[in-house]
C-alpha cells in the first residue's frame, strides 16, 4: 500500500503536467500558426479568390457568428433561466422536480447533429424559414439550454436563504423578490453563464450544416437569411484541402482569440463579484 | 410560464425525429435497421441497402476507448487538484482546465487532423486517419468535465473523511488511497457515465480525424460514427427518400442511446444519495 500511494502521487504531478501541456500546446500551436495571417484586412474584407478562401478575409463570417451566437443566446437563455427560477422558488412538488431536472439532463444529452436533424424538419421544412439564421439559432439555443440552467440553479441555490426570507419578511411578493433581489445578486454567475453558453453555441457547427450557415454569403441583415459562420467556414477551408490552409489557421486563431478572451473576462468578472460579496 | 418551453423543446425534439424516422420502417425493418452491416444508401448496383452496426459499433468503440485515456488523466489530474494543490492554485487551475471547454470541436479536429493524423502517418498508419486519434482526441475534449466532476467528489469525500483519519494518525496520502478514494468511486462512474453521452454526441472532430469508412472498428483502422454519417450525408440526400429517413433513423438511434444512459445515470445517482 506504501508504495501505492506513492504512485498515486507520481501520477497525480504526471496527469497535472500532461493537461497543462496539452492546454499550452493547443492554444500556442493555433496561435503560433495562425498569427502571420491574421490582419486588418483578413478581419475586414470578404472571402475572395477561385476557390472558396484563397484570398481576402472572414469578415462575413465573423458577423455571421456574431448572428447565431446572438439568437442561441437570446433564446436559450430565457427559457434557461425561467426554468431555473421556477425551479428553486416555484415548485414544491417533489415529483416535478425530480422531472424537470430530467428533462434538463435528457436536453443536454441530445447530440448537437441531432438538433441539427430536428431544426431541419421544423423550422427550414415545416415552418418553411427555409436555410436561415433563425433555424440555425433555435437549435443552438436548445444546444446551451441546459448549459444555462444548471449554471444559474446553482446561482439561485447559493444564495442566503436570510436574504429571501427577509425580502419576504418586509412585504415583498415572491416576483418582486425574483426581479429585484435575485436576478441583480446572481448577475455575475448569470453573465458568465451566458457568455459561456454562447462561446460554446459560437462552435458548434454541427447543427448548422444543413440549417443556416452556407459556404459563401455575405453580411447578413435579417434573421432570415442564411450566413456565414466561423466554425463552418473553418470546416469547409479543411474538408477543402491544402489549397487554403493559411486562411484556416487564421479562422482557427480568432476563434480561440474570442474563446480565451471571454473565458478570461467572466473568470475575472466573477472573482471581482466574489470579492466584492465577501467584503459586504 | 416559460419554463414551459423547456419541456416542449425536449418534446418537440423528440416528436420531429420520431415522426421523419418512422417511414423507414415500412421499408426496412428495425432488426435489419440495427444489426445490418452494410450501408448502401443509393441504388448504384440496383439494390440499396441501410444497415447501421458499424455506425453504432464505432460509436460505442470511440467513446468508450475516449473515456478510457481520459479517466487515466482526469483521475491525476483531479487527485493534484484535491490533495496537492492549494486552495489558490485550484482557484486558478479551474478556468484554465475549463478553457478546453470552450475550444469548438472543428478546432479540435482541425488541430488533429493537422498534428495528430500526421504523426499517426509517420508511425505507419495508412493515410494516418484512425479510431485511435479520434479517441485521443476525444479523450482531450472530455477532460475539464471529468476533471471537474472527479476533483468535485474527492473533495466531498476528502473533507468528510480526512479529518478522522488523521486523527488516527493515517497519513495523508495512504489515507487518499484506502479511503477516499473508494468512498468517492461512486460518483467518479456517473461522471463517467455521462461523459460517455457526451462523447457519443460529438460530431465533428471525431468526423475529422477518423476516416470515414464504413467499417468495423479497429484500433487503427479507419471508421464512422453515427453523428458522422449524419453530417456527411444529410446534405446529399433526397428529401422523403428513404435515405432521408434512414439518416433520420440514426439519429433516433443515437438520442435512444443517450435517454437510456442519462436516465440510468439520474436512477444511479439516486441510488447513491440513500
Amino acid at each position: 500500500m506504501k508504495f501505492f500511494s506513492k504512485f498515486l502521487k507520481i501520477w497525480a504531478w504526471i496527469s497535472m503536467i500532461l493537461i497543462t501541456a496539452v492546454i499550452l500546446f493547443l492554444f500556442g500551436y493555433v496561435f503560433y500558426q495562425g498569427y502571420e495571417t491574421i490582419s486588418w484586412t483578413f478581419l475586414t474584407d470578404s472571402p475572395r479568390g477561385a476557390v472558396l478562401g484563397m484570398e481576402g478575409g472572414i469578415f462575413p463570417a465573423i458577423i455571421g457568428s456574431l448572428f447565431f451566437t446572438g439568437t442561441a443566446v437570446v433564446l436559450g437563455s430565457i427559457p434557461a433561466i425561467a426554468s431555473a427560477v421556477w425551479l428553486v422558488f416555484y415548485a414544491k412538488n417533489h415529483t416535478a422536480i425530480r422531472m424537470m431536472h430530467l428533462i434538463i439532463q435528457c436536453i443536454s444529452g441530445i447530440p448537437s447533429i441531432v438538433l441539427g436533424l430536428f431544426a431541419y424538419s421544423f423550422l427550414v421544412r415545416d415552418l418553411n424559414l427555409g436555410r436561415c439564421i433563425l433555424s440555425t439559432g433555435t437549435a443552438l439555443g436548445i444546444m446551451i439550454l441546459p448549459f444555462i440552467e444548471v449554471r444559474a440553479e446553482k446561482a439561485f441555490r447559493e444564495l442566503p436563504e436570510e436574504m429571501i426570507r427577509a425580502s419576504g419578511a418586509l412585504g415583498c411578493s415572491r416576483r418582486y423578490t425574483i426581479c429585484r433581489i435575485v436576478l441583480p445578486a446572481c448577475r455575475g454567475e448569470l453573465i458568465s453563464g451566458i457568455i459561456l453558453g454562447g462561446c460554446y453555441a459560437m462552435g458548434a457547427t454541427a447543427p448548422m450544416i444543413f440549417t443556416g450557415a452556407v459556404a459563401y454569403a455575405s453580411v447578413p441583415h435579417s434573421l432570415f437569411e442564411p450566413a456565414m459562420a466561423l466554425p463552418m467556414h473553418l470546416y469547409l477551408l479543411v474538408a477543402q484541402g491544402t489549397t487554403s490552409l493559411d486562411v484556416a489557421y487564421g479562422t482557427a486563431f480568432v476563434m480561440m482569440a474570442i474563446i480565451l478572451i471571454s473565458n478570461l473576462l467572466t473568470t475575472l468578472y466573477a472573482r471581482s463579484r466574489h470579492k466584492a460579496w465577501m467584503n459586504s | 410560464m416559460m419554463s414551459a418551453v423547456t419541456v416542449l423543446s425536449l418534446a418537440f425534439v423528440i416528436f420531429f425525429i420520431i415522426q421523419e424516422a418512422m417511414p423507414l420502417f415500412d421499408e426496412v425493418s428495425p432488426v435489419d435497421f440495427i444489426f445490418g452491416r452494410v450501408w448502401m444508401p443509393i441504388d448504384f448496383t440496383g439494390t440499396t441497402s441501410f444497415g447501421i452496426f458499424n455506425f453504432i459499433a464505432a460509436t460505442v468503440y470511440v467513446s468508450f476507448l475516449a473515456i478510457l485515456w481520459s479517466f487515466l488523466v482526469s483521475i491525476g489530474a483531479a487527485l493534484w487538484l484535491s490533495c496537492i494543490a492549494s486552495e489558490r492554485i485550484r482557484s486558478l487551475a479551474y478556468p484554465f482546465i475549463d478553457l478546453l471547454a470552450g475550444i469548438p470541436s472543428v478546432v479540435y479536429g482541425f488541430v488533429g487532423l493537422t498534428v495528430l493524423v500526421k504523426l499517426f502517418m509517420k508511425a505507419g498508419v495508412h493515410t494516418g486517419s484512425c479510431v485511435m486519434a479520434a479517441s485521443l482526441l476525444l479523450a482531450v475534449m472530455l477532460l475539464p468535465y471529468l476533471v471537474s466532476s472527479c476533483s468535485e467528489s474527492i473533495l466531498k469525500a476528502k473533507d468528510r473523511y480526512l479529518p478522522a483519519t488523521e486523527a488516527m494518525g493515517i497519513s495523508g496520502w495512504y489515507a487518499i488511497a484506502t479511503i477516499v478514494l473508494p468512498a468517492s468511486a461512486g460518483n467518479i462512474l456517473t461522471a463517467m457515465i455521462l461523459a460517455i453521452g457526451r462523447a457519443m454526441g460529438e460530431t465533428m472532430a471525431v468526423m475529422m480525424v477518423m476516416g470515414n469508412a464504413n467499417l468495423f472498428p479497429r484500433l487503427f483502422g479507419k471508421s464512422e460514427t453515427i453523428a458522422s454519417v449524419i453530417a456527411l450525408e444529410m446534405g446529399t440526400a433526397v428529401a422523403e427518400s428513404t435515405h432521408y429517413h434512414a439518416l433520420y433513423g440514426a439519429g433516433m438511434v443515437l438520442m435512444l442511446l443517450l435517454f437510456v444512459i442519462n436516465t440510468g445515470v439520474s436512477a444511479l445517482q439516486r441510488k447513491l444519495m440513500k
